[in-house]
């Protein structure tokens, strides 16, 4: 078992968080609604905001260790930076901020586009942190459960719920290969440590397509019939917290008006 | 009858002959283990007791109907045959041990309620209600056979076969194990058939037992019958349980005055010790 593993750590808070036992209905309809005001809007401040509120949450409510929190934003927000540069250095038109001159070239650096990289960035960090508090706030059974309740697809959600259970098997067969070569040195060297990682990516492979025809059997075994039935109790959501995300989402709808009026970005 | 199975064969797809005409019975109550070694053939023999394998010739009766393989009657059959994988990771496929252990009742037709007891009460049998809201992949080895246990036990079986029940155990999870399933025969009734090549577990285990060896029958009996035949077990590539061998040893080696049926358990030996000193057991 990888019990260390970063992916196996936020499965363990999902399910111990002290926001565990809360309706998935009510945590989907705020993380849900908040990501959707916050990326339709390019307000800094809203954006901001809906930042703060949700880690917040994330951090007191349920309780979720502000390292691990900050350890799960660090590599988005490494990708994001790069893209932000990108963004302040090739785009917008308009009022000049700087000009550089370069390798016989003038470079342009826009007022604009530099606004455009900050929103961006505030917007994409607003959204990550919705997404982070329902990721490790509810677990993967209640949310299918809750996907099965709104109609979503059987299909996709059976698919869901059988990719999700063996992403743990396979993390555990892949690292267990990848002990296996490292101790044959089969990761000395960048190209050995190609090689070694094209061999247990088209090893896993087969090892899927044979666990698929396992499962299924043993699946058979137990009177499958071709739906998967699964047990629905969940915590019912309380009425008062739905009609304080609802206030808090019409807050935010305000804050937008407000800041489009006034002319904050 | 439970089981009878007539001039069972069965070969692979690649030409392999797996099971080669065999022929035995079941009664109900029994506890029936099938004893081989690796390749021998008891998994695929195992596999037509539940209908994951349709013979290549011969037939498999329950309750004195042969089988058939439309989805029905396997439906039917598997309501009273549970089956237990060797890997518990092939059977537990649900995000959490619950769901895991309702997927058999919702597949009966139990509605959420009733589902929802048969899931305490099988989970309770096998000590594990404390884990019902954990996902699989927190489980040790054993935790994961005794929830796949709890999985076959959710649909009230009146059997339940199991590949290797006790491989890659700890001492302690395999009698944990063993014990569970000693006291679902005995209380419930459950007729218990499994295949392993663990020998020193089998006198505990079993009324009856098969030696299968290149997918045939070489030998049927109770573990008495079939451990005081030696030359059977080597040939079969076993052994005796170790206690066994060791009385097997003084007899012979040291012309100890030990009786021609050797002990098969650490009980058995005990008293077959006790005997020679000729003093009483401390109860």
């Amino acid at each position: 078992m990888e019990h260390s593993h970063f992916y196996a750590q936020i499965d363990r808070y999902a399910y111990t968080n002290a926001l565990a036992k809360c309706s998935p209905i009510t945590k989907g309809f705020f993380a849900v609604s908040a990501l959707l005001i916050s990326v339709s809007s390019s307000s800094a401040l809203l954006s901001a905001t809906i930042f703060l509120i949700t880690t917040i949450v994330t951090l007191y409510v349920a309780k979720i260790p502000f390292h691990f929190y900050f350890d799960m934003f660090t590599l988005p927000t490494i990708m994001l930076m790069l893209s932000c540069l990108f963004i302040a250095l090739f785009f917008g038109y308009g009022e000049k901020l700087a000009e550089i001159g370069m390798l016989g070239f003038t470079w342009v650096i826009f007022k604009n586009g530099v606004t455009l990289s900050i929103t961006t960035f505030l917007r994409v960090e607003s959204a990550l942190s919705c997404l982070f508090f329902l990721v490790l706030t509810t677990s993967i059974t209640d949310i299918f459960i809750t996907l099965r309740k709104i109609k979503v697809p059987k299909t996709i959600v059976e698919l869901s719920l059988l990719i999700y259970r063996y992403i743990f098997v396979f993390l555990e067969v892949s690292a267990k290969m990848n002990t296996a070569q490292t101790l044959r040195l089969g990761n000395s060297g960048f190209i050995n440590r190609i090689r070694a990682i094209a061999l247990v990516a088209g090893n896993l492979f087969i090892r899927t397509l044979e666990q698929g025809e396992r499962t299924f059997i043993a699946m058979n075994a137990r009177g499958y019939d071709g739906n998967l039935h699964v047990l629905e109790d969940l915590p019912k959501p309380t009425k008062i917290a739905l009609i304080g995300i609802a206030l808090f989402d019409a807050a935010m709808l305000v804050l937008i008006i407000l800041t489009i009026s006034i002319g904050v970005i | 009858m439970l089981f009878r199975l007539e001039k069972l064969s069965y070969c692979y797809s690649d030409g392999t002959l797996a099971l080669n005409e065999v022929s035995l019975s079941i009664t109900k109550g029994e506890r029936i283990a099938f004893l081989g070694i690796n390749g021998s053939g008891k998994t695929t023999l195992l596999n037509h007791l539940n209908g994951i394998l349709k013979p290549t010739s011969g037939t498999v009766y329950y309750e004195d109907t042969p089988l058939e393989y439309n989805t029905k009657s396997l439906l039917s059959l598997r309501k009273k045959v549970g089956f237990i994988f060797q890997d518990p990771n092939d059977q537990l496929f649900a995000p959490t041990v619950k769901q895991d252990v309702a997927f058999g009742p919702l597949n009966l037709g139990y509605n959420q309620h009733e589902t929802r007891k048969l899931v305490d009460q099988a989970l309770k049998t096998v000590g594990m209600n404390e884990f019902a809201e954990k996902p699989p992949h927190f489980l040790s080895l054993g935790q994961k056979k005794r929830v796949a246990l709890a999985g076959v036990l959710a649909m009230q079986p009146e059997a339940i076969i199991m590949d290797e029940p006790t491989a890659n155990l700890d001492p302690i999870a395999t009698s944990e194990i063993l014990h569970l399933l000693l006291r679902l025969n005995k209380d419930a009734g459950i007729t218990l058939i499994l295949a392993t090549h663990d020998v020193d577990m089998v006198p505990l285990f079993a009324t009856r037992l098969y030696i299968l060896n290149k997918g045939k029958i070489v030998s049927e009996g109770t573990p008495k019958e079939i451990f005081s035949n030696v030359e059977l077990i080597r040939n079969a590539n076993l052994r005796s349980p170790r206690i066994t061998h060791l009385f097997e040893v003084l007899k012979k080696e040291d012309n100890l005055p030990i009786d021609d049926q050797l002990p098969l358990t650490i009980s058995e030996a005990r008293k077959e010790i006790l005997k020679m000193l000729k003093k009483q057991p401390n109860s």
